[in-house]
């Protein structure tokens, strides 16, 4: 059905809001990288010149740029792996439940309305290698951490960090299309046969399927552009360039090293890296995990 | 093919309300067993229990002599056809029907050549690549029976299974479900609401009232001896004509002040539930035992059924024709009321009087 309005000009006032803002704070910014991009400034902002493909050129010859893609990979497949399958193994379970589901769903639902800048500081004082209760029990099992040497442990904690957080999303999508799946046809299955173990991979999990995939776009997005908050109140890149993921390069030559046109050129690529995602998503994969 | 007992079989939940108390049913190999109840019945509840799907708390159930209140449903040799149907979305029909096959380790070819066999009989060669999506109600219907058929199984269970269709397709598969059952022998328990169904379907039915078996009978025996009123006004579409009144010495007593007075010959005396089917109240001029002001007319072209009201008594009253009648409205007509189509039940212990 469609509503149709007298008015000419109405229908934009009601838009208008909306445009605004994408406006102002995305198109205009956006507007602003791609023509950075394509000049050089000096840190003052005094002058500035046209280099055209220059800065492109540069950053694509920064082993540091080819090591920050590799971590970013590294780290956005571990932060959606993981919390893709803690979420679901958690969603099984709390669909099982009978009594006191309500609590549990809401206490798991609960990390997802943390900063994500305090998610990573309370990751951080947990894991301290000084005093931090769980650092202190490893050392106490044997196994030495220490995230502020250990570029391997730096990036173990910034993904524990992340993917708390994001497994509370991860859940509710899980226990809706779990919920969503007829308890006839999970019967059916136990009649003919199947365990609970072949119940889940035979009937259960391909009809998760598009829910997995979505949140696996999701989490992938979540985890590339995200995630400022995780790393820069925890690690801020480090120990060396061990966590250092693009969003947060983009930052840190913008806005620490003051190399604005490098910083700008990084974030094209990012964009279009957005842009490249979400055709994926509904081009190519959306029509093929359909059932 | 097998023999389905149940012994005191009954459903409690944690809440302790008791939704079957106690339900005993002999089910003879290859019987067609009809359950049939108003919702909320604990039909349902029943058929489940003998599937497995829901806990049996009292009683005893075996199938073939085994008893099976701790089996898993896997392990009780049965295949149960859904009211939802069931079908696995994801899979295609031959998937669908070989699924449980293929978890009991059965080879592929064997798998093959059993869901072909199956698919044939039911005419659904030309389906068997297509997903549960692809199909008609019809069609879906007929690959849950597929479904149910290629483990050959001990026993079918159908929980409502043609409440989903149609009724020009529910009346066609519901003869070709008699059919196939007869075909194949297989020991089958039904759920239904239909009564005509139920009626069409049973080697014998039990009608179901909060959980009790009301009682169990062949279609016949609960047309025509209803053992309570319940079932007298359950069985038989347009239902049973129920009045309360009073059985005193050889007279009985419809509506107030004595209204109307039948004669009769009975050892009761008290209160007591009357019934007179529809279909058995006979049209007279004179002699009527009572007189009917006529409410409502439905003309259905091979039978019409009258509604309306003896004068003084509190109660509507259906009476069936054969063949296309046009009373006026508030015209009056007389009916006989035969003995021997007469159906009496103790109002205090709900029985069936002899």
């Amino acid at each position: 059905m469609t509503v149709t309005f007298p008015h000419k000009t109405l229908p934009w006032l009601l838009v208008a809001p909306q445009l605004l803002v994408t406006l102002v704070f995305f198109l205009w910014p956006a507007g602003q990288a791609i023509e950075q991009a394509f000049y050089q400034e000096d840190a003052f902002g005094l002058s500035r010149e046209f280099v055209a493909f220059e800065n492109f050129i540069e950053l694509l010859q920064d082993p540091y740029y080819y090591n920050s893609i590799g971590v970013t990979l590294v780290f956005s497949m571990a932060v959606a792996v993981s919390g893709l399958s803690i979420a679901l193994v958690l969603a099984t379970m709390a669909d099982r439940i009978i009594r006191g589901q309500m609590v549990y769903q809401t206490l798991l639902i609960w990390p997802y309305a943390v900063a994500p800048a305090l998610a990573g500081v309370l990751w951080w004082i947990l894991f301290d290698p000084a005093q931090g209760p769980i650092a202190l029990w490893l050392e106490y099992m044997g196994i030495e951490w220490d995230h502020f040497v250990n570029g391997g442990d730096a990036m173990v904690l910034v993904v524990i960090a992340a993917t708390w957080k994001q497994i509370s999303y991860n859940f509710l999508f899980f226990l809706a299309g779990l919920q969503a799946i007829p308890r006839s046809l999970i019967e059916a299955a136990a009649i003919d046969g199947a365990g609970p173990v072949r119940r889940f991979w035979d009937i259960v999990f391909p009809l998760l399927s598009p829910t997995a995939f979505f949140l696996l776009v999701m989490n992938i997005v979540y985890a590339f552009f995200e995630t400022f908050g995780v790393i820069d109140a925890t690690t801020a890149g480090g120990p060396g360039q061990s966590t250092k993921i693009l969003v947060y390069k983009v930052y840190e030559d913008g806005f620490v090293g003051l190399d604005l046109g490098g910083s700008a050129a990084q974030s094209v690529i990012l964009m279009m890296i957005v842009g490249l995602m979400t055709v994926v998503q509904f081009r190519f994969i959306e029509r093929r995990v359909q059932y | 093919m097998a023999a389905v007992v149940l012994s005191k079989v009954g459903k409690k939940y944690p809440n302790g309300f008791h939704a079957i108390p106690a339900v005993d049913l002999d089910i003879k190999d290859g019987e067609f067993i009809v359950l049939v109840g108003p919702s909320g019945c604990g039909k349902s509840t029943l058929l489940r229990m003998v599937a497995g799907l829901e806990t049996i708390t009292n009683g005893e159930l075996s199938i073939n002599g085994t008893r099976m209140n701790d089996r898993e449903p896997a392990d009780r040799d049965i295949a149960m056809v859904f009211q939802s149907y069931a079908l696995y979305p994801h899979m295609t029909v031959a998937g669908n029907m070989g699924y449980g096959l293929k978890n009991r380790g059965v080879d592929k070819e064997s798998i093959e050549k059993k869901v072909n066999e199956v698919a044939k009989m039911l005419d659904l060669t030309h389906l068997l690549e297509r997903k549960p999506k692809q199909l008609s109600g019809g069609q879906r219907q007929r690959v849950a029976m597929g479904r149910a058929m290629v483990r050959d199984p001990q026993v079918f269970l159908f929980d409502e299974p043609l409440s989903n269709l149609d009724a020009k397709l529910r009346v066609q598969m519901r003869v070709e479900i008699r059919q196939l059952q007869r075909k194949l022998g297989t020991t089958t328990l039904y759920v239904t609401h239909d009564q005509v169904e139920a009626m069409t379907l049973a080697d014998r039915l039990v009608v179901l009232n909060q959980g009790h078996a009301e009682q169990i009978g062949s279609p016949l025996e609960l047309y025509e001896r209803p053992a309570t009123p319940f079932v007298a006004a359950f069985i038989g579409s347009p239902a049973m004509n129920l009045f309360s009144a009073t059985l005193d010495s050889n007279n009985l007593i419809l509506g107030e002040n004595e209204s109307v007075l039948l004669k009769t010959q009975h050892e009761f005396n008290g209160p007591v539930t009357w019934g007179i089917r529809p279909e058995h109240l006979v049209v007279c001029e004179q002699d009527a035992d009572f007189k009917m002001r006529v409410k409502a007319v439905e003309s259905l072209g091979a039978e019409t059924l009258i509604y309306g009201a003896i004068d003084g008594v509190n109660q509507d009253l259906v009476l069936r024709l054969s063949g296309p009648h046009q009373p006026e409205i508030n015209s009056e007509i007389g009916l006989k009321a035969p003995q021997d189509k007469w159906h009496l039940f103790d109002a205090n212990t709900q029985q069936r009087l002899p």
